[in-house]
C-alpha cells in the first residue's frame, strides 16, 4: 500500500525546533558515525528521511529517535551542516505530541507563550490553595528547634494530593505509552512479535533505564552521562519519596545528619543542582553539539528543576535553623514550582522519555529479534 | 624493377605491447622472410628517438618499404608516413600492423598473442611490397563556409568565421533562426533570460555582410572534397542558386524525446502532464496553470525520462537536472505556497555555478525524491475527480524504500536530447558516421571532438551529443578556428586514394558505373570505357569490387595488396617458436 | 588439443575497424583466432578475398561493415550484404558449410558487440571443426 506523501509534515516538525529540513542530502556520514548504528537500526537517516519525505504514518510507527542520546557525533560529521542530532531531538518532541493522544503536549511544544500561562496559572493556583486550606502559620518550634512544617502543610494532606496529581499523570502517560505500542509495534505489519520476547527483552530495557548503559556507548561523553544518570536517578527517587513516603520524609524533628532521611535528601539534591547547573552552563556556552541549540522545553524544564531543588534545600535550612515564616514561603514557592513542572512534564513534554525510551529499546529489541526469526525461518525454507 | 628492401620495427608501446606480445620472438619470426632487410624492435617507435631510426635506416640500408607494428593506424600512420617523406621515400610505401588495440589489449594468453602479431606483421610485410608510389594532390580551399542550422552553435560559429572577413552560407531548415535555445524562458544555472541572449545574436547574424542566409531551406546534396564542396539549393521562388565553400560546420541540433511511448506517464492522456519544453513555453507566457487555467497546488518535476534507460536511450542528457532545478526555483517565486516535488534517479550537477544551484534550489523547501530506472518507472495516474489533486504519482522511494505516492496537479517531464530527425539525411549528404544513438561521431572521442573523419566536415553542438548552451558555443567556435586556419593556409594536400580504371581491359560493361555512390564513374561513349572522375571519387573501393574483368584499380587498396595481405596473414609459417 | 580455428576478419575503415579500436582502447578480452584486415569500406569487399581466405587455410571469414543507413559511403554495406548472401548460396556448391561466413554491422562505438560477436564466431567455427577444403585444394591441383 502506497503512503501519500504529506508536504505539510515539514511545517509541522519546524513548530518543534529544528531550524531547516532541506540540508540533508543523504550522503550516510551520519549513519556511518553514531555509535548506536545497527544493522536494523539505521538512525538518524532513516528517520531524517522519513520526515524530509512528509511520511506521516512511517515517523509515527518509527521508535528510532528514542535510541538516540544526542552525543552530537552525527551533527560534527555532517558535511552539509544539516544537524542530525537537532532534527533527532526535534522529532523526539514530534512522537511525544503524536502518543499524546489529549493534544496538550503539541500545545505545550509549539508554542512558548501556551507553556508559561499554563504554568502560570498553575504555579499561581497552588499559591491560591495554600491561602485558602493552608494551616496555621505558627511560630512555635518543636523541642529540638525545628519549624512545625506539619502542621502548615500536613504531610498526610500533601501527599493525598500527591497522589491524585499522580493518579492522573499516570493515567495520561500509561494512555500515551499504550498508545505509542499501538503505533510502533501495532501498526508494523512487517512484523509478527512472538509472545515469548515481551519475556525476554525486557531485561534489557530495564537495565537501560536504570543505568542508561547504551548512553555510556557514545563516546567523549562520559562527563554528559553522569550529569544526566545522576539528575534522573535523584529524580526517580524523589518521585518514589514524596509519593510513597512522604511522611517519613516531611518531619518536623531534626533527625541527625547521617540519619537516612536526610542522607537520601542531599544526594537527591546534590544530582538535582549537579545535572542542572550541568545542563545550563552548558546551553548558556554552547560548546557542545547538544547544548548548541535550546527549545524553550529545555530551558523551562531546567529552570523548574532547579528552583525546585533549590527551594527544597532552603526550606531543610530555615526548618532546622527554626525560621518559620521563611519556611512556610517556601515551601510554598517549592510546590508551585514543583505542580507546574510535574504536571507539564511528566505526561505531555520532556519528562516523558523516562517512559519512552526504555519503551523504544524494549520495542527495537523486540522487533529486531523478531525479524532475525523471520529470516532464519526463510532461510531454513530455501534450504 | 628494383629490389625490394622492407625495414621491419615492432613497438614495445612501454609495456602496452610488451606485456602480451614477446616483441623479441615477432622480430626473430619475421626478420628471415624474403625481402625484409632490417627488423627491429624498439621501446617506442612513435617517439623522435624511433622515428629516427627508421629515418636513419632508409638511408643506411636504403629502405624502400617500411612496416610498423605498433596501434592503430588509425592513431600514428600519419606520424610514419612523415617519416618516410622526411626519409625521402613516398609516404605510401608504408604499412602498419594494429598489434596493440587489437592485440596486446585484447588477448590474455601471451603465446596465442605473439603468434596473432607474427602472422599481422607477415600479412603487412606482404601487402607493402605491393604498395606503390602515390603523389599528393594539393587543393585550393575555397574561403567560403558552408553552415547548416541556425541554432546558437550554428549561429555562434557562422558569426566567428564572418567577422574574420569569411564567406558564410547559412542554412536554416525552419523560418526563424536560434533553435532551441529561443524557446527557452531561462537559463541556468544564473538565471539568464534566454530570449535576450539569443535575440541581439540573431539580429548580428542577419545584420552581417559576410553571411547569407537561406531559410526556409534545406541542403539536399553537397558534391566535392574539402576545400572544394559544392550545392545547389532550390529558391522559393523556383531558382537554384549554386554554393561554393571549402569547409562545412554541420549544426543540426536537438529534438526532445517524445515522452508518449513510455505508457507509465501517460503522457497526452493526462492533461497535465507536460514536457519540459512546453513548460519553458508556459513560463515564457508568464503564468503556471494547469489545463483548466487554475494555479496549481502541488507541481511534481520527474528526471530522466528517457535518458539512462536502456529502453529509450542510455545516455544522460546533462541539462535536464539543472533545468529541473532552474524550474523549480521559477515555481518556488512565482507559487510560494505550492508543493513542489522533484523525483529523480541522480542529481547530476557538475560544473560551474550547478552544485550551488542544487544547493541553493534545495533550501527552498522543495522535496527531493529519488526513484530507480532499474526497479520501475514512476507511475502517474488520474484520481477521476475523486480528490482535491487531480494526479498522484506512485513509485518506490529510493532512500527510504518505501512505497510513496505523491500528489500532484502539474507534472513536468524532463525529456531526453535526441539528435534531430534530419541529422540521418545530413549524415549522409556530408558524409559524417553516427553513433548507435543517432548522434555524429567525432573524429576522436579524446583529441578532436570537432573535426569528423571525413576532412573540411566539423561538427558543432548538440549534433554531435548533449549539451548546454555555453559548451555548443565553445564547440561551435573552435569549429570556426579550425576552418579559420585552412582557409589562412589556403592549400591542402589531400592523399590520392581514388580509383583508376585500366581502359585496355575495361569490357565497358558500366556496373562500376552503377554502384558508385558518388556518381564519380561515367561511361565514355566513345572510347566504350568507363572513367572516373578522380575529384568527386571517395575511394571507398565498391567499384574495384565489382569489376568482372579486373579493370579498376582501387588505389591503396588493390586485390593484388589485399590478396597478398591475407596470404600473409594465413602463412603456414606463422608460429611461435618457445625458446 | 582443442582445435584453435583461424578466422580472417575484413573490417570496414569507418565503423568496424574503429569499433575493434574501441574494444581494444577499452581493453575488453575476445578469442586471439580472428586476424582484422582492414578495407575503406565493406563494400570493397571482394568475394575472391573470402575465397583466397579459405583457399589459405582459413577456417572461417567474419565481415563487418557500419550498420545499414549508417555507411560512411551511402551503400556499401548493402552492397556487401548482397555479396555475402551470393556468397553463401556458392559456399553451399562449393561444399564450404555456409556458417564459416558471416557478416555482421559493428559500429564505431559497438566495441562490446564487435568482442562479443569476435568470441560468438571463434566458437561456432570451432564448433563446426577445420575447414578442409585447403587440402581438396592442394589435392586436386
Amino acid at each position: 500500500m502506497s503512503q501519500r506523501i504529506n508536504p505539510e509534515l515539514k511545517k509541522e516538525l519546524l513548530k518543534f525546533g529544528a531550524k531547516d529540513w532541506n540540508d540533508c542530502y543523504h550522503c550516510g556520514n551520519c549513519t556511518a558515525t553514531c555509535q548506536l548504528t545497527e544493522r536494523e537500526i539505521l538512525f538518524p537517516r532513516k528517520a531524517i528521511r522519513q520526515a524530509q519525505m512528509g511520511l506521516t504514518e512511517s515517523l509515527a510507527s518509527n521508535a528510532d529517535p528514542w535510541l538516540c542520546y544526542y552525543c552530537g557525533d552525527c551533527s560534527d560529521t555532517c558535511p552539509r551542516d544539516a544537524n542530525p542530532g537537532e532534527i533527532m531531538m526535534t522529532l523526539r518532541r514530534y512522537l511525544t505530541s503524536v502518543y499524546d493522544w489529549t493534544g496538550f503536549s503539541g500545545m505545550l511544544y509549539k508554542s512558548a507563550k501556551a507553556h508559561i500561562v499554563v504554568m502560570l496559572v498553575l504555579f499561581l493556583s497552588v499559591v491560591a490553595a495554600f491561602l485558602i486550606f493552608g494551616g496555621p502559620m505558627i511560630t512555635e518550634l518543636t523541642s529540638d528547634g525545628g519549624v512545625r512544617l506539619n502542621t502548615f502543610a500536613p504531610a498526610e494532606i500533601i501527599a493525598g494530593i500527591d497522589h491524585i496529581v499522580l493518579l492522573t499523570l499516570s493515567f495520561f502517560l500509561l494512555t500515551n505509552m499504550i498508545n505509542m505500542y499501538y503505533k510502533v509495534v501495532l501498526k508494523d505489519k512487517t512484523v509478527h512479535i512472538p509472545w515469548y520476547l515481551y519475556f525476554t527483552e525486557i531485561g534489557e530495557a530495564l537495565l537501560n533505564f536504570g543505568t542508561q548503559l547504551r548512553f555510556s556507548k557514545c563516546n567523549k561523553s562520559r562527563m554528559y552521562w553522569f550529569g544526566h544518570w545522576f539528575l534522573m536517578i535523584g529524580y526517580v527517587t524523589m518521585f518514589v519519596l514524596i509519593i510513597f513516603f512522604l511522611s517519613w520524609f516531611q518531619t518536623d524533628n531534626i533527625n541527625v545528619w547521617y540519619h537516612p532521611q536526610r542522607l537520601i535528601g542531599y544526594i537527591i539534591t546534590a544530582g538535582f543542582l549537579f545535572g542542572t547547573i550541568f545542563f545550563m552552563i552548558g546551553r548558556i556556552r554552547k560548546k557542545k553539539q547538544i547544548f548548541k541549540h535550546s527549545h524553550h522545553s529545555d530551558w523551562i524544564f531546567v529552570v523548574l528543576l532547579f528552583l525546585v531543588a533549590f527551594s527544597g534545600i532552603l526550606i531543610h535550612i530555615f526548618r532546622i535553623n527554626g525560621l518559620p515564616f521563611a519556611t512556610y514561603y517556601t515551601y510554598v514557592a517549592h510546590l508551585a514550582f514543583e505542580i507546574p513542572m510535574v504536571v507539564t512534564f511528566v505526561a505531555f513534554s520532556k519528562w516523558s522519555h523516562l517512559a519512552y525510551r526504555p519503551l523504544a529499546i524494549y520495542f527495537s529489541n523486540m522487533k529486531k529479534k523478531t525479524r532475525e526469526l523471520q529470516l532464519k525461518s526463510k532461510l531454513s525454507v530455501s534450504y | 624493377m628494383e629490389e625490394i628492401k622492407i625495414g621491419v620495427y615492432v613497438c614495445w608501446c612501454g609495456t602496452n605491447i610488451a606485456k602480451m606480445v614477446d616483441v623479441d620472438q615477432v622480430v626473430d619470426q619475421i626478420k628471415f622472410l624474403p625481402d625484409v632487410a632490417v627488423a627491429r624492435n624498439y621501446k617506442y617507435m612513435c617517439s623522435d628517438p624511433g622515428q629516427d631510426m627508421i629515418i636513419r635506416d632508409i638511408k643506411q640500408h636504403h629502405l624502400n618499404r617500411v612496416v610498423v607494428a605498433a596501434c592503430s593506424p588509425r592513431i600514428h600512420e600519419l606520424t610514419f608516413r612523415k617519416a618516410l617523406a622526411k626519409a625521402g621515400l613516398n609516404p605510401m610505401m608504408f604499412q602498419m600492423a594494429n598489434i596493440r588495440e587489437q592485440v596486446a589489449w585484447v588477448h590474455t594468453d601471451r603465446e596465442k598473442a605473439t603468434k596473432k602479431a607474427v602472422s599481422l606483421v607477415h600479412a603487412a610485410i606482404n601487402r607493402v611490397k605491393w604498395h606503390e608510389s602515390l603523389d599528393k594532390r594539393t587543393i585550393e580551399v575555397n574561403p567560403a563556409t558552408l553552415v547548416i542550422g541556425g541554432g546558437v552553435a550554428g549561429m555562434s560559429a557562422a558569426l566567428e568565421i564572418a567577422n574574420a572577413g569569411k564567406q558564410v552560407y547559412l542554412v536554416e531548415k525552419s523560418k526563424k533562426l536560434g533553435g532551441y535555445a529561443a524557446q527557452l524562458d531561462l537559463t541556468f544555472p544564473h538565471f539568464y533570460s534566454a530570449r535576450q541572449l539569443i535575440k541581439p545574436m540573431i539580429r548580428h547574424v542577419e545584420d552581417h555582410k559576410n553571411i547569407r542566409i537561406f531559410k526556409p531551406m534545406q541542403i539536399n546534396q553537397i558534391f566535392g572534397y574539402m576545400g572544394n564542396f559544392q550545392s545547389t539549393l532550390q529558391l522559393a521562388n523556383g531558382d537554384e542558386t549554386k554554393l561554393k565553400f571549402g569547409n562545412i560546420i554541420v549544426a543540426t541540433g536537438l529534438q526532445p524525446f517524445d515522452p508518449s511511448e513510455i505508457t507509465s506517464y501517460n503522457y497526452g492522456k493526462l492533461p497535465d502532464v507536460v514536457t519540459s519544453l512546453e513548460f519553458e513555453k508556459m513560463l515564457a507566457k508568464g503564468r503556471i496553470e494547469t489545463c483548466e487555467g487554475k494555479e496549481p497546488k502541488n507541481v511534481a518535476i520527474i528526471h530522466c525520462v528517457g535518458s539512462r534507460n536502456a529502453n529509450y536511450h542510455e545516455y544522460c542528457s546533462r541539462t535536464c537536472c539543472m533545468t529541473a532545478l532552474k524550474f523549480a526555483n521559477q515555481i518556488r517565486s512565482a507559487l510560494p505556497e505550492s508543493n513542489i516535488f522533484d523525483l529523480y534517479a541522480d542529481m547530476r550537477s557538475f560544473g560551474k555555478g550547478c552544485e550551488e544551484l542544487y544547493t541553493q534550489t534545495s533550501r527552498k523547501n522543495v522535496i527531493f525524491l529519488r526513484f530507480d530506472q532499474q526497479n520501475g518507472l514512476p507511475e502517474i495516474r488520474s484520481t477521476n475527480g475523486e480528490e482535491a489533486v487531480s494526479m498522484l504519482i506512485e513509485f518506490t522511494e529510493q532512500f527510504s524504500k518505501e512505497q510513496v505516492e505523491v500528489p500532484a496537479d502539474l507534472v513536468i517531464l524532463m525529456v531526453a536530447m535526441e539528435s534531430h530527425a534530419d541529422a540521418k539525411d545530413i549524415s549522409h549528404i556530408a558524409g559524417i558516421s553516427m553513433c548507435g544513438n543517432s548522434f555524429f561521431i567525432e573524429k576522436h572521442p579524446k583529441l578532436d571532438p570537432v573535426a569528423t573523419t571525413s576532412d573540411g566536415v566539423f561538427i558543432v553542438g548538440t549534433c554531435q551529443a548533449p549539451k548546454d548552451i555555453p559548451d555548443s558555443i565553445s564547440q561551435a567556435k573552435a569549429a570556426a578556428a579550425r576552418v579559420l586556419a585552412t582557409i589562412h593556409v589556403g592549400t591542402i594536400e589531400v592523399d590520392v586514394i581514388t580509383a583508376t580504371v585500366n581502359e585496355d581491359i575495361c569490357c565497358g560493361c558500366q556496373t562500376c558505373v552503377s554502384v558508385c555512390p558518388y556518381k564519380a564513374i561515367s561511361f565514355n561513349k566513345e572510347k566504350g570505357v568507363s572513367e572516373v572522375n578522380e575529384i568527386l571519387c571517395k575511394g571507398c573501393g565498391t567499384c574495384g569490387s565489382t569489376c568482372p574483368t579486373g579493370a579498376i584499380r582501387s588505389r591503396h587498396f588493390t586485390d593484388q595488396q589485399i590478396l597478398s595481405q591475407i596470404q600473409g596473414l594465413l602463412s603456414p609459417d606463422n608460429k611461435f617458436e618457445k625458446m | 588439443m582443442d582445435f584453435e580455428p583461424t578466422i580472417v576478419s575484413f573490417l570496414c575503415n569507418w565503423c568496424s575497424y574503429t569499433g575493434a579500436d574501441l574494444a581494444g582502447t577499452s581493453r575488453m578480452k575476445y578469442s586471439p583466432n580472428i586476424r582484422i584486415i582492414r578495407v575503406m569500406c565493406s563494400g570493397r569487399i571482394d568475394p575472391t578475398f573470402v575465397l583466397e581466405a579459405f583457399k589459405n587455410g582459413a577456417d572461417g571469414v567474419l565481415l563487418c561493415g557500419c550498420h545499414p543507413g549508417d555507411c560512411h559511403y551511402q551503400s556499401g554495406n548493402y552492397k556487401c550484404l548482397r555479396r555475402y548472401n551470393m556468397l553463401k548460396k556458392y559456399f553451399v556448391q562449393l561444399g564450404i558449410r555456409p556458417e564459416r561466413i558471416r557478416l555482421d554491422w559493428i559500429s564505431a562505438s559497438e566495441g562490446k558487440q564487435f568482442a562479443n560477436l569476435a568470441d560468438s564466431f571463434t566458437e561456432t567455427i570451432r564448433h563446426l571443426g577445420p575447414c578442409k577444403i585447403k587440402n581438396v585444394i592442394e589435392t586436386y591441383t
